[in-house]
């Protein structure tokens, strides 16, 4: 073996080996290997979900909510869920963005016609109801087209997360039926004022 | 027990410079057991390492006015004893003081072999089979290691030294040799030493690093670990054969070699998943850098220089200190990224958890399990199995469930490998470093 080739050799093969082991690496993604990055909560995301009816409602706008909110706090959702579920005292800040985060995805919800009827929620939520049965069965007799007509779901929600208590909801977040408890007044609360507001609006 | 004596002395080197990094992998399993900190388990590696580092020469210069067989035997002695006294330490400041005097042991019975290697098979193969069993332990050390702490315990590690090191003290004792009683010609001879140094430094990123991401990162377990990282000592026995196929020049094989481990440890920085066989090419990159600079540089370092003991002091020297101060760079660099990867983890899992295809309830569920197993296990990459055992689903919603804990496991290995990527560029950092001292110019000696 000449001088040349046994100064030459051992080095270019050295360099080859390690530029191929990293070409390798690189081109099957080497380098990006790394926990997923959170994504921008102020870009719109579709949102759906598992279950129907009034829970698959709540969780589309509980999830549209929190990213509205992230994105007013300037935090990725996931950090505000994270923050939100280790409990303790909320700031101002975090309610109101979580009160107009929710807001906001009631009407984004309104806007992509995601929303549905009220007449859609009405038989699941007569179920859950605490009602006497006479009442019951004449809410359940009105056609779908009165109870549409007397009641805007994006109406009811949004009066809804104004009667929240979002500090004491917060709170609550681990014990499920004073969070229901919590949900049923304010919804209660909601179509009583939006009946009482539409009959005000007729006379 | 003639023909025994060589191997036994052999196996005694390889067994003390083995010792380096032999517990690496079970250090897990020791800082449960003898429910230590992580800072107190990294002692049981850098007070082997520094003691070993810093007796090395003023144990040399004891050699070279005592008799070696005398000498070297108390060393083996001291070590096999200290060896046995690691298995039965109940508590972490036992286990240290214990590889401290392991280390003072090792120290006399490293450089006793030296000589007694040197007096039965002459200058030339003696100093050979003592740097080639000085590379084998060190590269097979957390092999060994891992192997014995998955199939017995980590105190197996300890107990099957003492044999070894026990039948090695007659062997010591049947050799006749006489203290080197040159004059102390030769300065030490810097450059290759501080190479030595350098590159000890820089495989601790791959020796230690990698065991640890494989079994706290990637929660594989001890044995496999062991048998993964099994392919450093392979390639490092396979550059031999290569280098002596090429014929390259002594600065141009530890150039190459010190090419070698940056580009490995660069490679183990970026691993596209955490698939073991990633590992492999990576690995050969280093053990084949590992063989071709390691001994070259002991032999270079003690080549022609007298007292021949204290030159072979100064390698060993300068490769465990080497291993400290890699150990006390890379420790509180990858401590931190994995403190850091913490947040980004959480986040990840966050995500994946809100856009399950799980109903509400079940996400609930999900993140309050997670929440209580993430709790428990703060301060290291957590197990997600038990949150995942102690939810209930509908039959129809455990793929999903399955899907999504799968999903979590990628997300915390993705997190652990970032977090170790510093670390493997740093060590990386190091072996260019080295490489840079092999291409300062020499000074021409005076005639």
């Amino acid at each position: 073996m000449s001088t040349a080739a046994r100064l030459l050799v051992l080095p270019v093969l050295a360099v080859t080996l390690v530029c191929g082991v990293l070409g390798v690496q690189l081109s099957h993604g080497g380098g990006d290997f790394e926990p997923l990055r959170p994504a921008d909560p102020c870009v719109a995301r579709d949102v759906t979900s598992q279950s129907d009816g009034i829970d698959g409602l709540t969780e589309r706008l509980v999830l549209l909510g929190i990213d509205g909110a992230a994105c007013r706090l300037e935090v990725s959702r996931e950090r505000l869920t994270l923050d939100l579920a280790q409990g303790g005292e909320r700031s101002d800040a975090e309610i109101q963005a979580l009160h107009d985060g929710l807001l906001a995805a009631v009407q984004r919800m309104k806007k992509d016609g995601s929303l549905p009827k009220i007449s859609d929620l009405l038989d699941e939520a007569l179920d859950n109801a605490d009602l006497n049965g006479f009442l019951e069965a004449a809410i359940r007799a009105l056609p779908d087209s009165v109870v549409d007509a007397a009641l805007k779901t994006d109406d009811v929600l949004s009066r809804a997360v104004e009667e929240l208590d979002l500090r004491r909801v917060l709170a609550d977040v681990n014990d499920q039926d004073a969070l229901n408890a919590q949900m049923e007044a304010a919804i209660e609360k909601a179509v009583k004022d939006a009946l009482v507001d539409r009959v005000r609006d007729l006379v | 027990m003639r023909r025994a004596v060589t191997p036994l002395l052999a196996v005694t080197v390889a067994l003390v410079l083995a010792d380096s990094a032999v517990v690496t992998l079970a250090l897990p399993d020791i800082l449960r057991e003898l429910d230590a900190t992580v800072g107190e388990v990294a002692w049981v590696l850098i007070a082997f390492n520094l003691l070993l580092g810093l007796c090395a020469v003023p144990t040399a210069w004891a050699l070279t006015r005592t008799q070696p067989r005398v000498v070297g035997a108390i060393g083996i002695a001291v070590f096999a004893g200290s060896s046995a006294w690691c298995a039965w330490a109940d508590s972490i400041e036992v286990l240290v003081v214990a590889r401290c005097i392991q280390a003072l042991g090792g120290a006399f019975a490293l450089l006793g072999c030296l000589e007694l290697l040197v007096a039965k098979q002459g200058e030339r193969r003696g100093v050979a089979t003592w740097v080639a069993a000085g590379v084998v332990g060190t590269a097979t050390g957390p092999v060994a290691g891992g192997l014995l702490t998955q199939a017995i315990s980590w105190q197996a590690i300890f107990v099957v030294q003492v044999p070894f090191a026990a039948l090695a003290v007659p062997a010591a004792l049947s050799v006749r040799a006489e203290p080197e009683r040159a004059p102390d010609r030769h300065r030490p001879a810097v450059l290759p030493n501080l190479t030595l140094a350098l590159l000890s430094a820089a495989l601790t990123a791959a020796l230690f690093l990698l065991v640890l991401l494989l079994v706290e990162g990637w929660r594989r377990d001890p044995a496999t670990a062991a048998l993964t990282v099994s392919v450093v000592p392979v390639a490092a026995v396979a550059a031999g054969p290569l280098a002596r196929l090429l014929r390259a020049p002594h600065t141009v094989e530890v150039a190459a070699g010190c090419l070698l481990i940056a580009g490995g440890l660069v490679a183990l920085a970026i691993p596209p998943s955490a698939h073991l066989g990633w590992t492999v090419a990576p690995q050969a990159l280093v053990g084949l850098g590992l063989g071709m600079t390691v001994d070259r540089l002991t032999a270079h370092a003690m080549e022609l220089r007298l007292p021949r003991v204290r030159h072979a002091g100064w390698t060993i020297g300068a490769r465990h200190l080497g291993v400290v101060v890699g150990l006390a760079i890379l420790t509180p660099v990858f401590t931190a990224d994995l403190r850091d990867a913490e947040a980004p983890a959480e986040e990840a899992i966050a995500s994946l958890v809100l856009d399950a295809p799980l109903t509400a309830q079940d996400k609930i569920a999900v993140a309050e399990s997670l929440g209580r197993e993430l709790s428990g296990q703060r301060g290291q990459v957590p197990d997600l199995h038990r949150a995942f055992e102690a939810v209930t689903v509908s039959p129809e919603d455990r793929p999903a469930l399955r899907q999504l804990e799968r999903d979590l496991d990628s997300q915390l290995e993705r997190a652990a490998t970032r977090a170790f990527r510093d670390s493997f560029l740093i060590g990386a950092g190091l072996a260019l470093l080295a490489l840079l001292t092999v291409l300062v110019p020499r000074r021409r000696r005076e005639p």
